[in-house]
C-alpha cells in the first residue's frame, strides 16, 4: 500500500475505497483510464486492451499508457511471488497502513484468512 | 536476441528488453535445483495453464480445493509441480498454507517450490508485457545441458511464510519506508538464484522511488494497487 505514502504527497483528495471499488473514482490524473488498462490487461481479452489502448492513447499519450502497462506486468508477477510463499508485510508497512487496509477491505486477502475461506 | 519485442505496440524502453531476454535466458539454464529442460517446461506448463479444463472449474468455484481432477498437462514435470504452475498462473489469489503443505507431502521439496515459484513469476511478467504490447509472447527458451548446482542456503529462519527465508541484518526503514531488503525481496531468498532471476526481470518495471516514467509514482502505485486486488494479494 505505498499509495497511501504516494497519497499524501499529492494535493487532490484521494479515495483509497477505488483500489478495491472500480466503482469509485482513485481522484489521481488519468484515474479511470488507468483503471481501466489494469483492468483490460487482467481480463485476458486482446480486443478489449487494443481498444481501452486506443481511448487511453488520446486522453494520457502513449508513453503513459506503455508505462502503466509496464508497471501492471510487473505486479502481476509479484502477486504471484507473495501469494505462493505467503510471506508477511512488513513491519513499517504493517504499522502504516492498518487503518486503511481495514477501512477499504484488503484485509479479507491476508493469508490466515484465506486459509480459513478456501480450506 | 531471445527476446526484443520486435512490433510490439509501445517499444519498451531498453534496459527492459535486456533485463527480459536476459532473465528468459537464465531459465533454459539449470538452476539451483531443476535443470534447463525442467525449468524450461515451467514456462510451457505456465502458458498451458491459461487453457486448462480443470483450472476454468475451479475459478468457478466457490473453493478451488473442491474440485478434484487432473490438469491438461503438456510436460513431463512431477504432478506436484504441474498443480502448483497451474494454480500460480489461473488461481494465485486463493493459494493456502494447507494447500502448500498438501504439495509438500506429495515429494515436492520446498528449495524445488522456491525455484518453480521464481521460474512462473518471471515468466509471468515477461507474458503479461508481451500481451499487454500486443506481441507474440517469446518462443520457449532454450534449454542448456547441465546439472543443477544444489547449493543449499545458510541460517534461514521461519518469519511466518510458509517457506524458511534469510535472516535481515537491519530492520530499520529506509527513505522509502521499507527495510532495504524488504520480505518481498526475502521470499525466495532460500534459494538465492531464485530472487536474483525474479529481480532480473522485475526492476525495469517499477521503483519504490524516482521513477523515471511518463507516469507520475502515485499513478504507478494506483496501477499496482489494481493489479494486486485483482489479483485478490494481500501483499
Amino acid at each position: 500500500m505505498l499509495l497511501r505514502a504516494s497519497g499524501e504527497q499529492m494535493a487532490e483528495a484521494i479515495d483509497f475505497g477505488a483500489v478495491m471499488n472500480s466503482d469509485r473514482r482513485i481522484g489521481i490524473r488519468w484515474g479511470t483510464a488507468l483503471n481501466a488498462l489494469v483492468e483490460a490487461l487482467l481480463s485476458g481479452d486482446a480486443a478489449a486492451l487494443r481498444r481501452c489502448c486506443e481511448e487511453s492513447e488520446v486522453e494520457m499519450g502513449a508513453e503513459a499508457v506503455r508505462d502503466a502497462l509496464v508497471v501492471a506486468a510487473a505486479f502481476n508477477g509479484i502477486t504471484r511471488v507473495a501469494d505462493a510463499t505467503g510471506i508477511p508485510l512488513d513491519e513499517p508497512t504493517v504499522t502504516a497502513t492498518k487503518g486503511l487496509r481495514a477501512e477499504i477491505g484488503i484485509d479479507r486477502f491476508d493469508y490466515a484468512a484465506k486459509s480459513d475461506r478456501y480450506a | 536476441m531471445a527476446i526484443d519485442y520486435a512490433g510490439a505496440r509501445y517499444a519498451p524502453r531498453g534496459e527492459l528488453i535486456e533485463a527480459h531476454d536476459d532473465a528468459f535466458r537464465q531459465i533454459g539454464q539449470a538452476g539451483t535445483w531443476w535443470t534447463g529442460s525442467e525449468r524450461r517446461a515451467m514456462v510451457h506448463e505456465a502458458r498451458n495453464a491459461l487453457g486448462c479444463a480443470l483450472c476454468r472449474r475451479r475459478a468457478d468455484a466457490l473453493s478451488p480445493n473442491d474440485i478434484e481432477g487432473e490438469h491438461d498437462a503438456v510436460t513431463t514435470l512431477p504432478r506436484a509441480a504441474i498443480d502448483v504452475i497451474h494454480r500460480i498462473v489461473t488461481d494465485p489469489g486463493r493459494l493456502t498454507r494447507a494447500w502448500f503443505e498438501h504439495i509438500r507431502s506429495k515429494g515436492l521439496e520446498a528449495t524445488h517450490y522456491v525455484e518453480l515459484v521464481s521460474v512462473v513469476a518471471t515468466s509471468v511478467i515477461i507474458d503479461t508485457l508481451h500481451r499487454a504490447l500486443d506481441v507474440e509472447v517469446p518462443a520457449l527458451p532454450v534449454a542448456i545441458a547441465g546439472e543443477p548446482s544444489r547449493v543449499r542456503q545458510e541460517d534461514l529462519i521461519d518469519e511466518g511464510a510458509w517457506v524458511p527465508i534469510s535472516r535481515r541484518s537491519d530492520a530499520s526503514p529506509t527513505a522509502t519506508g521499507l527495510p532495504a531488503d524488504p520480505n518481498i525481496r526475502r521470499a525466495m531468498s532460500m534459494v538465492a538464484s531464485a530472487p536474483a532471476l525474479f529481480f532480473r526481470a522485475f526492476m525495469p518495471h517499477y521503483r519504490l522511488r524516482g521513477l523515471d516514467f511518463a507516469i507520475s509514482q502515485g499513478q504507478a502505485e494506483f496501477v499496482a494497487s489494481r493489479v494486486s486486488a485483482l489479483n485478490q494479494c494481500f501483499y
